[in-house]
């Protein structure tokens, strides 16, 4: 019979009845097997001193920081949740559609009054308490989604670029363990129209124990447009659960005004005192042009800055550590690569980017 | 029972009784990857609050909160950024040493453990980890979506490559 596999010695070690009968008579009689259960057994022995780690987990104090953490949490300040999209674990297969769309949630989110062109992004980072407890869009006024988000996957490269008139991607060298041919998919452009409410803004200032400033003149009744995508993406999801590497651009998200200037608009925004003032502070710092996408992160530590090119790039990694991205922007595309891959990984999938017309 | 504040996505009502049951597992994950008692603690506080606010099944709860903990204190190895209050823990070290020639030994041993680890490719890393925190193959290979057999061909293949950094960084005799 054929030897078992370097696996089945290995379980042989921890588990033998987990190992059928078969396999473990013929390790018994075969010098071959023997000689490499005797090189598991070795390495499982450095492995073991290596990562051997006892003591006694303090359950009671550990209990009590939690619950101290928990309280401590920053209570809501405003009834309705802002739902974000970010990174979160476990990732499904949009994964891109994800990244590129938090974009476009940011811009919906909180960039509502501007005339806005994405040129850049920066990242505003606050204690993840503060974030969800951001207002919704639809607290101010009315949405109405003029093209809804609707993504599909296509046969291969050139379907992709005539579904979406966007170049695809072409990864210089694959990350270690990125194996096998991508698959592309697209999502369609994404728009909406806000109309902008004086009466529903106070309503939710007023729930929130403040009384409003007046709106103002031309505010009330204003429309916005918000315009993103489409978006291309590849991607290596080859002997994974999740996709191991996302590679997309995208047609940067716009915002265009019925005719309120945008620092008039963003100044009565933070006016109302609707966002934590840590938020609010970092919003302040943009430019008033219009032209920085903000990119919430929950923690401090989840985003730093990085260079594609010579161009800014944010590098974002997820609370647990188990996916990473790096998301630039590129004369008017939100472009990003992402995956179950480090940082560093991403970063040189990044630099090594040819876009394939 | 933990309480979140009005207006909050809720605690879950069993984060307690799971706590419980579960946090010195966690710890010991952690602890397993970055040498450290209190780094590992923080780790698992860190894990434990977002488990908080999850809807993860409590059937599969110490599953994920093993996996959790093993990518968030790989994650804090790779990413550096707390090298040096690392350092400082183990120089403080909760194993306290005989002596102070053998407090160096342990020191530097670790630090070549947590390199050799961040070396690793994460799955596995992450595989290794779970398996030498007591995990069963079959708890690994649920916890991960792999098969049983592909558990042993992975621990297998990590502690080979373990052993391959370790040799390779060893310290001149």
């Amino acid at each position: 019979m054929r030897h078992p596999s370097d696996g089945t010695l290995r379980r042989l070690l921890d588990e033998p009845v987990g190992v059928a009968d078969a396999d473990r008579e013929h390790v018994a009689g075969c010098p071959v097997c023997l000689s490499g259960l005797a090189a598991a057994e070795q390495d499982a022995a450095v492995a073991t001193a290596a990562l051997n780690a006892e003591f006694a987990a303090d359950v009671d104090g550990g209990w009590s920081r939690l619950s101290q953490a928990v309280e401590d949490r920053k209570p809501a300040r405003m009834p309705r949740a802002w739902r974000r999209t970010r990174l979160r674990s476990p990732v499904v297969a949009i994964f891109g559609v994800v990244v590129l769309l938090t974009g476009i949630g940011a811009a919906a989110a909180t960039d509502w009054l501007q005339i806005f062109r994405t040129e850049q992004i920066a990242p505003v980072t606050a204690p993840e308490a503060d974030l969800i407890t951001l207002p919704d869009l639809s607290d101010f006024g009315a949405i109405q989604v003029t093209e809804k988000v609707h993504s599909h996957t296509v046969a291969d490269a050139d379907a992709a670029r005539q579904a979406t008139g966007l170049a695809a991607p072409a990864v210089g060298r694959l990350p270690h363990g990125v194996t096998g041919r991508p698959s592309y998919f697209v999502v369609d452009r994404v728009s909406a129209v806000f109309t902008f409410s004086a009466a529903k803004t106070a309503q939710m200032v007023a729930r929130a124990g403040r009384t409003p400033p007046p709106a103002p003149p031309g505010l009330d009744g204003s429309k916005f447009r918000l315009v993103a995508g489409p978006v291309l993406a590849a991607t290596w999801s080859a002997g994974r659960p999740v996709p191991a590497l996302i590679v997309a651009r995208a047609v940067a998200p716009t915002a265009y005004s019925s005719g309120v200037p945008y620092a008039t608009a963003r100044d009565y925004l933070l006016s109302l005192h609707v966002l934590p003032e840590n938020v609010a502070a970092q919003l302040r710092g943009f430019s008033g042009e219009g032209t920085t996408l903000p990119l919430f992160a929950t923690l401090e530590q989840s985003t730093h800055p990085a260079d594609v090119g010579g161009t800014p790039a944010t590098v974002l990694t997820s609370r647990d550590g188990t996916m990473a991205g790096v998301i630039w922007t590129d004369d008017g595309y939100v472009c990003a690569v992402a995956g179950s891959l480090r940082p560093d990984e991403l970063l040189s999938v990044a630099r090594g980017l040819r876009w394939d017309q | 029972m933990v309480s979140g504040p009005p207006g909050r996505k809720p605690v879950r009502a069993d984060l307690e009784q799971i706590f419980r049951s579960s946090y010195p597992r966690v710890v010991a994950v952690a602890a397993r990857v970055l040498g450290s008692r209190d780094e590992a603690e923080d780790v698992a506080q860190e894990v434990f609050l977002t488990f908080g606010r999850s809807a993860v099944p409590a059937g599969e709860a110490m599953g994920w909160l093993s996996v959790a903990a093993a990518h968030t204190a790989l994650n804090h190895l790779r990413s550096g950024r707390r090298r040096a209050v690392r350092e400082e823990a183990a120089d403080d070290g909760e194993a306290v040493s005989p002596d102070v020639a053998d407090a160096v030994v342990t020191r530097d041993e670790r630090r070549r453990v947590r390199a050799a680890l961040a070396r690793l490719p994460r799955r596995q890393a992450v595989v290794l980890v779970l398996r030498h925190s007591g995990l069963s193959y079959a708890e690994v290979a649920a916890a991960l979506d792999l098969s049983p057999g592909s558990v042993g061909t992975t621990v297998r293949r990590a502690e080979s490559a373990l052993r391959e950094e370790l040799n390779r960084h060893a310290p001149s005799e």
